[in-house]
């Protein structure tokens, strides 16, 4: 899969501002028709990463490449080749969804029948006629969805696509990102939700204070920061036969966490049962976010 | 460039701004016609054709006189001139008539109105963007920056022109069923004053049309400086309001300086005081010396052009953040 020349390529990206280094050398690839996470905390750099891949900031240092044109002096050319939603999806809330397809058709120069298509592609030709201000987030997130498949862009950006959305919308959302990679496109996703990234993405870069932690497939990744939760009867007793047999865990009321495998769980239960401790119930936990930030960044804290 | 101006255009149009330009325009204009209709009919009793006549001897008199020098004369030839056209017209001179109305609306309009109607279209072009969260879309489609703001100060440009227009036209249409609509062959007279002493050789005698295009001409380029400045503030800024307040403020302030210290002469370099060009092309007297109309139109295109050239650089330079 990774043999192809990357559709979208950010190399040593930096932004300083001040004396504030805001996004540190980040470097990444996005290849064709996979989705990839940007996953990192509010405030970890991922809008200013995006807003220098789109242009809108200019990096400090770095440059960014897609298909093949650096943005900086073939701007033109490169943002033919995307479409994006950069935070929210704002659209002009003063004119109807099918006018605000039309408006950005024009910038493009494609037919103003595009419209139709796209409308169709996320499902809301029939709000089309309405102005935008009545629309629910939900709403305008397939619009700027719309907006950003005008012109058949090869490569997809979107800024937490399911911030604000209900189950069901995000649902359909990842439906439709899925979609999209299977028809070829490349994909950015950001998103602050690591259960939101698992799954949607192929692969997975973590950024955390302007840096990238850890990039990988999702399925690496997240089988490496596995965790089992017992929820016990007694938390102390099972906490000294964890101790016994080497088991580094952390308390937190009834349940116990311990950094192991589930394989090596089930020695672990017969062990606390002999002890006349009662286990409820013993499962994989994915770890939190936070936790594998906590475990990234060697037991810094998070803020 | 015509799909990215059409995009401007409509969004212009959809935001209301020019419709409450035009509301501003008929109301103010509905207002003043009626006051002049009532001065009309103030004046409907008085004999005009015997004051008329009798204000013509009294110049031919002083005509006859040996000791009249050369310039004295020809302000006074001018005067029975205009006297006699009236009369030959049938027209009561300083009666109020529509023709008149829509020339008087581009001297009274231009220094204040005007300009805040033209800040009013042009102070969110730039910010409502930024205030709305569509700066982020609109930049990153293939359109480079200076494109992007190039349809913006087109599209400013154009509107301007349209209030100004729309003025002239509404100040008519309006004016009409109040006023009489003939009168627009009646001579006017015009002199633009390099000192505050009345100068007659430089007066000029025009119908009334030619006289009225010329106002509108000096007003409209008057207007397009206001626009530029306009884009400019609606790039620096990132609300409208910030955008109009401070073009309200600068307006103010212009005027008021130029009539409370007319001793800081510096001040004749503020686009401001350049403005009222219409008025100084009839003859109103610039606040300072050395205020010639080639100074006052020199000045006004300096400023759009460093208006437009710093909207420039920091349109297509800046970052944008959320």
């Amino acid at each position: 899969m990774t043999s192809a020349a990357p559709a979208l390529s950010a190399h040593e990206l930096t932004k300083v501002i001040g004396r504030r280094t805001i996004v540190d050398r980040v470097s990444f690839d996005l290849f064709p028709g996979e989705v990839f996470g940007f996953l990192g905390p509010n405030g970890a750099g991922k809008t200013t990463t995006i807003r220098m891949l789109v242009g809108l900031i200019r990096p400090t240092e770095g440059a960014v490449t897609i298909c093949g044109h650096d943005i900086r002096h073939q701007f033109e050319e490169a943002m033919r080749c995307v479409g994006c939603i950069v935070e929210t999806p704002d659209l002009y809330r003063f004119m109807t969804g099918r006018e605000n397809l039309e408006h950005f058709a024009r910038m493009l120069g494609v037919k103003s029948s595009e419209t139709d298509r796209v409308a169709d592609r996320v499902g809301m030709l029939h709000r089309l006629d309405q102005r935008v201000g009545t629309y629910s987030l939900g709403m305008r997130q397939r619009l700027g969805i719309a907006q950003a498949l005008l012109g058949r862009p090869r490569v997809m950006i979107l800024d937490e696509p399911a911030n604000g959305l209900d189950p069901a919308g995000i649902r359909e959302m990842r439906e439709l990102i899925r979609g999209l990679a299977a028809d070829g496109m490349s994909i950015f996703v950001s998103s602050h939700l690591l259960a939101e990234i698992e799954l949607m993405c192929d692969r997975v870069a973590i950024i955390h204070h302007g840096q990238i932690l850890r990039a990988g497939t999702v399925r690496n990744l997240i089988a490496s920061q596995r965790a089992m939760e017992f929820h016990v009867g007694d938390v102390d007793r099972a906490g000294s036969v964890f101790t016994q047999r080497g088991v580094a865990f952390e308390k937190d009321h009834d349940r116990l966490f311990a950094a192991i495998d589930e394989a090596d769980a089930a020695p672990l239960i017969a062990e606390l049962v002999r002890n006349d401790v009662e286990v409820f119930s013993a499962r994989p936990r994915l770890q939190t976010l936070e936790e594998m930030f906590l475990d990234a960044t060697g037991g810094e804290s998070v803020d | 460039m015509l799909n990215l101006i059409h995009n401007e255009t409509l969004k212009l149009l959809r935001r209301r701004r020019f419709a409450v330009v035009i509301g501003i325009l008929v109301a103010i204009l509905a207002i003043v016609s009626y006051g002049q209709y009532r001065q009309l009919k103030n004046q409907v009793n008085r004999n005009w054709r015997a004051d008329t006549q009798q204000r013509i001897a009294h110049f031919e008199n002083n005509l006859r006189r040996a000791n009249t020098n050369a310039s004295w004369a020809r302000s006074l030839r001018a005067e029975i001139n205009r006297l006699q056209f009236y009369l030959d017209h049938d027209i009561e001179p300083n009666k109020p008539t529509a023709p008149m109305f829509v020339r008087g609306f581009a001297n009274v309009a231009g220094f204040l109105l005007l300009p805040l109607l033209v800040s009013v279209l042009g102070s969110d072009i730039v910010s409502a963007e930024h205030a709305e969260g569509t700066d982020k879309l609109l930049m990153t489609r293939p359109v480079r920056r200076w494109k992007i703001l190039t349809s913006k100060l087109a599209t400013l440009w154009i509107f301007s022109t349209l209030t100004l227009f729309s003025g002239g036209v509404l100040a008519f249409v309006i004016s009409s069923p109040f006023l009489p609509a003939r009168g627009w062959a009646a001579p006017t007279f015009s002199g633009f004053a390099t000192t505050g002493t009345f100068r007659p050789e430089l007066v000029r005698q025009l119908p009334l049309w030619k006289d009225a295009l010329i106002a509108y001409g000096l007003e409209w380029y008057a207007l397009l400086t206001v626009a530029s400045i306009a884009l400019l503030l609606s790039v620096v800024f990132r609300s409208s309001a910030g955008a109009i307040g401070t073009m309200l403020a600068s307006l103010i302030a212009g005027t008021i300086l130029t009539r409370l210290s007319p001793d800081w002469t510096a001040a004749k370099y503020l686009f401001v005081s350049a403005l009222p060009l219409a008025d100084y092309y009839t003859g109103e007297p610039p606040p300072y010396d050395g205020m010639t109309m080639a100074f006052c139109i020199t000045l006004l295109g300096v400023w759009a052009i460093a208006a437009i050239i710093a909207a420039y650089a920091i349109f297509t330079r800046k970052d944008v953040f959320g």
